[in-house]
């Protein structure tokens, strides 16, 4: 089984690194993981998204997907290929305080649409939470947070050494920072509302 | 064993330290840059030299005098800087270099460059194009050894996605035990009488002249033993497939994915990887092919691999090319090709012809 | 036979004069005396020098040379020293390559001024500024003397040449480029120097500069160059033993000899800073 994570946002918003970290902590968990990032022209400010796929074998998937699972999304302005790769079924965690657009359009859901067959949107205010923890940079990991205890893809513990695992050295002034962050955002969705996986448990 | 979670030029750069790679030099360009970004932090901490050249052509003569001294040693670039080296992979390869080459192409459209080459003079060099970077670790590791065993040059051919994607991999390969090699000029036998010539044009030490005849014959002896050895191959589904599709790269695992999915909707379709392209894998593809009724080339350009897919049925089924050139806004050869559903329907048009045909 | 009409020693009785037996004729690194290439060239007499100061620094054994492509190439065959063989122009950037992997051996390159100046004119110049530790060793003799005597980029202004019939005109065919003083103001030039071998006086100074800058490369100063202004009377279309006295009046105009840098300092004329 292969789980597709999209995830969206700004450059500068850490996209990348929570990409890097979800991948990380899986592989830490015992499965398969691969991911790209895509980026726009400017290193700040342009869009950045990244495709993270786990599975329980080698990963057989394109690392470029034509529908996904899941999505993290971090900011509404580039989200639209996004959106148009949402399986009906699948699972958004969104970053509610800078998220401005809406997500119930008409082609999303119609009055005939059986409720199983639209997109699951959980939101969580990221940036607000992690403004309070006095690190704004940290929403992505906030959102990383809540999007793991809602699907259970990956652990707290293993995203937590898969932060520091992911860290430069010369940014080791932020581990404190970042752990707050992933737990805090952990605490902020209920814990396996839309499990990833069939069973409980880790693969071996 | 463990999964290390590695982008693949940091993967490609990290197995051919493991290989013993000891030198590498490269000049930055999209999306070559990450693996010179790579050699040059792996190579300094186990005794190596990474150099930032100033051109591509003084990074592939650097190579060439560190190869001359028996170092395991590689170069890369994209398709364009590899068409700036055309004359020293020629000239390496008469040398009897064993040059490894990472040539990180934007897109699929340097197949020709890759297999024919644009240097002067009869040469050939190995090529493999891994599907993953699981695969590049696998091949980088095997591109060392096959270089030093004929050699000869050996090319591993990626694009931006498989320099960028990352991937859990593992290192399982055997230490790396230097290999022997008593052509390799280290000064010692200077007056000796029976001094080393590391010489690209049939120069014996004693003569005046050249012998460029017999020395190509032998060369292409040579050649004509790796065609007939090294080729490499993967095929899935092909015992009943009425279409076989034919892919190379990365563009291969989306159209592995799309066959799948296809055959597990009961449609009769196969899959063919060349996983070397020089040699081509003609003899395996021929098989693969017989009983198809057509076979249909993926692949991200006008229309190249389609040449040696053609030799290798002569005729025997009808060849058709359905993939095209494919690239983003910057060229880096990322196009909306790069996505199963528009591979899905171009080989469900490639079936459906078959019906309406037969 | 008339003695008067060749200014040479008449072998055929007894000497009128002492004669001074200054070595023995061929170095011990070359695997055969004779060469094939033309009466009066000067770089037979450049490449037994190369070969004298390597044996006598003791480095018979661990020397690398890289030879370019030239008249000089026919050498690559007799030169009993490890040899790599390379492309037009590229010596350098090879030469770097081998020194990198092994930095305990003697690295020299051996090139043309079309090789070294035309083709390779930024490899010269980058493996310099690098700081490599090798030593180029340029053979100038102002044209292509292998294709039959075509312009290079060192070809003095009215010289002529096939592709400057009536000589070289500036407004035409634009400037020699002084290699040696190119390279004077660049960090990791250890050693620069411009020898010729037009004559004896000169033979024995261009030795002295080969030494030096082999023994700049072995102290791990930095990159050093010899330029050696060869005969070519061929290419240049002159009589045999017209060719010191035409290098002097022509190519040594250009390309003044003596040493540019010593000890990583720019000395001489250009040396203002």
């Amino acid at each position: 089984m292969e789980r597709e994570v999209m995830l969206t946002g700004i450059g500068g918003q850490s996209v990348q690194l929570a990409a890097q970290i979800l991948a990380r902590a899986s592989l830490l968990e015992g499965r398969h993981a691969m991911f790209l990032g895509t980026y726009g022209g400017t290193m700040r400010g342009g869009n950045t998204d990244s495709t993270v796929i786990i599975g329980d074998a080698p990963i057989v998937s394109p690392p470029i997907v034509s529908s996904t699972w899941s999505a993290m999304v971090m900011h509404h302005q580039f989200w639209q290929p996004l959106r148009e790769k949402l399986r009906p079924d699948s699972i958004v965690v969104v970053n509610s305080t800078l998220f401005e657009n809406s997500f119930a359009t008409a082609d999303s859901a119609t009055d005939s649409t059986a409720p199983e067959d639209v997109p699951r949107i959980f939101e969580v205010p990221a940036t607000q939470i992690a403004t309070d923890l006095g690190n704004a940079l940290g929403a992505s990991l906030v959102l990383l947070g809540a999007f793991a205890s809602l699907t259970r893809l990956v652990g707290l513990d293993a995203l937590l050494q898969a932060m520091r695992d992911s860290i430069p050295s010369y940014r080791r002034q932020h581990v404190g920072a970042n752990e707050t962050a992933l737990e805090r955002g952990f605490e902020s969705l209920p814990p396996n509302g839309a499990p990833a996986w069939p069973t409980a448990g880790v693969a071996q | 064993m463990t999964r290390t979670l590695m982008e693949g030029s940091e993967a490609i750069a990290t197995a051919a330290v493991a290989a013993g790679c000891r030198f590498f030099a490269g000049y930055p360009m999209t999306p070559f840059t990450e693996v010179l970004e790579n050699f040059g932090k792996r190579l300094p901490a186990v005794g190596g030299v990474c150099i930032n050249a100033e051109s591509e052509i003084e990074a592939i003569g650097m190579t060439w005098g560190a190869l001359a001294t028996g170092a395991r040693a590689a170069t890369g670039s994209t398709g364009q800087g590899l068409a700036l080296m055309q004359e020293s992979l020629s000239e390496i390869t008469r040398a009897e270099l064993p040059l490894v080459v990472f040539h990180m192409a934007r897109g699929q459209g340097d197949y020709y460059q890759a297999t024919r080459g644009g240097g002067h003079g009869d040469y050939r060099h190995i090529v493999y194009a891994p599907i993953d970077v699981r695969e590049a670790v696998e091949l980088t590791e095997l591109a060392f050894d096959r270089a030093d065993h004929w050699r000869n040059p050996v090319q591993i051919y990626g694009d931006y996605l498989l320099a960028h994607t990352s991937e859990g991999v593992e290192f399982t390969a055997d230490p790396f035990v230097p290999v022997a090699k008593d052509w390799a000029v280290d000064g010692s036998l200077g007056g000796s009488g029976r001094s080393r010539n590391i010489n690209p044009i049939g120069m014996q030490k004693g003569s005046k002249s050249i012998d460029p005849e017999s020395f190509w014959k032998r060369l292409q002896v040579k050649h004509d033993q790796i065609e007939a050895s090294e080729a490499r191959f993967e095929s899935e589904s092909t015992e009943d497939a009425e279409l076989l599709v034919v892919a190379f790269g990365s563009v291969a695992r989306f159209v592995r994915h799309v066959v799948r999915e296809l055959r597990s909707e009961g449609r009769k379709v196969g899959y063919a990887r060349p996983i070397s392209l020089w040699p081509f894998p003609a003899e395996a593809l021929a098989a693969a092919a017989r009983g198809t009724q057509r076979v249909a080339v993926l692949e991200q350009n006008a229309g190249q691999m389609i040449d040696d897919v053609r030799l290798s049925v002569l005729g025997s089924v009808p060849v058709v090319g359905i993939g095209g050139i494919s690239s983003d806004s910057a060229g880096f050869g990322m196009g909306p090709l790069l996505d199963t559903r528009v591979i899905r329907g171009r080989i469900e048009s490639a079936l459906e012809n078959l019906e309406v045909s037969t | 036979m008339s003695s008067d009409r060749l200014d040479v020693l008449d072998t055929h009785g007894r000497p009128t004069r002492v004669s001074t037996r200054v070595g023995e004729f061929e170095p011990k690194l070359l695997l055969d005396g004779e060469h094939d290439l033309c009466p009066g060239c000067g770089e037979p007499v450049a490449i037994r020098l190369l070969l004298e100061v390597i044996e006598e620094l003791g480095y018979a054994q661990d020397s690398i040379g890289v030879i370019g492509i030239g008249c000089y190439t026919a050498f690559t065959g007799l030169i009993d020293v490890d040899l790599i063989q390379a492309l037009h122009g590229r010596a350098p950037s090879v030469a770097t390559g081998a020194k990198r992997m092994r930095p305990d051996k003697l690295l020299f390159t051996l090139q043309g001024d079309g090789d070294m100046v035309n083709e390779g004119l930024q490899e010269v110049i980058h493996t310099a500024a690098r700081g490599e530790s090798v030593t180029c060793v340029l053979l100038n003799n102002g044209v292509f003397g292998e294709t039959g005597g075509h312009m290079t980029a060192t070809t003095a202004l009215g010289q002529r040449t096939k592709t400057s019939l009536e000589g070289r005109d500036a407004d035409y065919h634009g400037y020699p480029i002084p290699i040696a003083e190119l390279l004077v103001p660049l960090g990791g030039v250890s050693y620069v120097a411009r020898g010729s071998v037009a004559d004896a006086k000169s033979v024995v100074r261009t030795k002295a500069m080969l030494r030096k800058a082999f023994e700049a490369q072995i102290a791990g100063e930095g990159f050093s160059l010899v330029e050696i202004l060869t005969m070519c009377p061929t290419g240049w279309f002159i009589p045999t033993a017209d060719g010191p006295g035409y290098l002097d009046e022509v190519l040594g105009e250009v390309h003044a000899a003596g040493e540019l840098v010593v000890g990583g300092k720019p000395v001489g004329k250009g040396a203002s800073g």
